[in-house]
């Protein structure tokens, strides 16, 4: 199965195995974490961008320090 | 038995049996009320998610150094003296790094035991080396490994039973059902996993006869981890991992406690709990933030971390092979080159497809003609990408190009490498209307006909722009594993637990020696 995820609340497809940092770059993001934002989980919880998706996660970049 | 004694109080030798009967039953009373009503501190440090990093290392976006796995294991010293404890990991540790990767997890697990771990739970990645590598891991650690939801690996337990100061805390582990479609199929061969609700239902039903707490030590990531707390009552606290989540302070779903420690040794968890009447009536924690400070090292641990240093430089002088040529990585984004054929051409035979497009800019140096050591590799592939292949269109396949030549007076790294095929542009035409001629295995290319390609996962997730793979992702439906290969509706390979430069390695390896020749893949024309 292919596996749907929500990077910014938009809706981006990945596979299975693939991490944050693969969706952010389907969403066109990955750049700006070389900046001052990191991503962070619907909860607000920091993730890193080697952690594992599961079907329809939401993730969120968010200037550090700036949580939902 | 107290009335028992009263009845035989008649001379000095029955004062002595009524005497040792009153201090039996002193004591009981005395028992009775340190188990009942007295409170109990206890302490879960907690890891998830290692991968190997050993060292201290800036993450990407950070000019600050984090982690580093003596520190960690300094500060873990300090706080395991403060009151009863358990160390416990969450998976993940053996897999990732070239500290982890080059010993095959031997570093970690060597690593763990100096740290004195209680117990760890398998993560996905613990199988990526395979299984045999995975027995002899498990056989090496000097702590039990929990995973209840594995059936057909007899190495494994579901789970243990720790006392702590009378306390008897339950530790159940469960790692992620995906495991088979996140490693190599060859490396789950013959093993089932179930449900983790399922797994975790069925033991709590027998470990609440013999255990005062139950701690779920979780490889599914935290959002199912929730979903884990809702749906199987009984669990006081889960210690995760695998979504690599930095829960700072601990959270509660019903009556249970959730922690996750981040990822990389960049942080340690603590939980403290208070126990009373086998129930846990307070806690607190908090993560431990890690950074290099050589005077909280521990020892031990950095020598092990400063051992295997020695250990993956000698493994990256091996010699892998011969280059008879040099292989040119310089003009990778403006022009086929020897090495990007090559490495193109060592990714269509591992995957088994009919042809390799990647980007010129995966490809970072070049390499001398000579011997070709193992750090020559990682020197030109210092990236953690990967092998994928999806099944694209010619139509798919021709948009691919075309985005692969569009920036090509730029040099940018979307040029592509190819392997399979050939094709002919024209870098003066318009940009998407520059790719002429396409012919794969020596005929034209068919736009409708679906043929196999070989990428990276960079490229797979739309790195470096492209779209295609992306595309192809989003209509493809489901997976099956079919002689022991993962086969989709459009995904036919994938093996995130080897990086690509490992398997460039072993086919050099293989190979001993390398002649690649430009050959005509791809025509610049005028």
């Amino acid at each position: 199965m292919k596996m749907k995820v929500y990077v910014n609340d938009r809706r981006v497809y990945v596979l299975p195995g693939m991490k944050v940092k693969h969706a952010l770059m389907r969403a066109g993001l990955l750049e700006e974490i070389k900046g001052s934002k990191k991503v962070y989980d619907e909860w607000g919880n920091e993730v890193g961008l080697d952690g594992a998706l599961s079907e329809e996660v939401k993730i969120y970049i968010r200037t550090i320090n700036n949580k939902l | 038995m107290f009335v028992l004694c009263v009845k035989s109080i008649a001379d000095d030798t029955v004062m002595k049996r009524l005497n040792i009967c009153f201090s039996i039953v002193l004591l009981f009373f005395l028992s009775a009320s340190f188990c009942h009503g007295q409170s109990v501190q206890i302490r879960i440090l907690h890891v998830n998610d290692f991968h190997g990093f050993a060292e201290p290392y800036k993450p990407l976006g950070s000019d600050e150094m984090v982690g580093g796995i003596a520190n960690l294991a300094g500060r873990a010293n300090e706080l395991r003296e403060k009151k009863p404890c358990l160390l416990l990991s969450a998976g993940d540790m053996i897999q990732g790094n070239n500290w982890a990767n080059l010993s095959r997890g031997e570093s970690v697990i060597e690593l763990m035991n100096e740290m004195r771990f209680d117990a760890m739970v398998l993560g996905n990645h613990e199988f990526d080396f395979g299984q045999d590598v995975l027995i002899k891991r498990i056989s090496e650690a000097k702590f039990p490994i929990v995973a209840a939801n594995v059936e057909g690996l007899g190495q494994l337990k579901p789970y243990i039973i720790k006392n702590l100061e009378g306390v008897h805390v339950g530790i159940i582990g469960v790692v992620t059902e995906d495991v088979p479609i996140s490693t190599h199929p060859r490396n789950v061969a013959g093993l089932k996993f179930m449900s983790p609700v399922d797994a975790v239902e069925k033991y709590i039903a027998e470990l609440k006869k013999k255990a005062d707490l139950i701690v779920v030590l979780s490889h599914i990531g935290y959002p199912v981890d929730r979903i884990l707390a809702e749906r199987v009552k009984g669990i006081d606290v889960v210690v995760g991992g695998h979504s690599h989540t930095k829960i700072e302070k601990p959270v509660k779903v019903g009556n249970t406690i959730i922690v996750q420690a981040w990822e990389h040794a960049k942080a340690l968890g603590v939980l403290d709990l208070t126990v009373e009447d086998g129930k846990i009536v307070g806690f607190e924690g908090h993560l431990e933030e890690i950074r290099p400070k050589n005077d909280k090292e521990d020892k031990a641990a950095s020598a092990i971390v400063q051992k295997y240093n020695e250990k993956v430089n000698a493994v990256l002088n091996e010699r892998v092979g011969e280059a008879e040529m040099d292989l040119d990585g310089e003009n990778v984004r403006r022009r086929e080159t020897n090495l990007g054929d090559l490495i193109a051409d060592i990714m269509r035979h591992a995957s088994g497809v009919d042809v390799t497009i990647i980007n010129g800019g995966e490809i970072r140096t070049s390499i001398k003609r000579g011997e070709i050591r193992v750090k020559d590799i990682y020197s030109v592939l210092p990236f953690d990408n990967y092998i994928v292949a999806i099944k694209l269109t010619g139509k798919q396949i021709r948009d691919a190009l075309e985005h692969g030549v569009s920036a090509v007076e730029e040099e940018e790294g979307r040029f592509p490498q190819v392997s399979g095929l050939t094709f002919k542009y024209s870098p003066s035409d318009k940009r998407g209307s520059r790719v002429k001629e396409v012919l794969i295995a020596g005929k034209p290319m068919d736009s409708d006909w679906e043929y196999t390609v070989a990428t990276n996962d960079f490229l797979a997730a739309g790195g470096d722009g492209y779209k295609a793979f992306g595309e192809a992702i989003k209509a493809s439906r489901d997976f099956a594993i079919i002689g022991g290969m993962m086969k989709g509706e459009k995904v036919v390979y994938s093996d995130s637990g080897r990086w690509l430069r490992d398997a460039v390695v072993e086919y050099l390896k293989e190979m001993k020696g390398v002649a690649p020749t430009v050959e005509g893949r791809i025509i610049e024309i005028h």
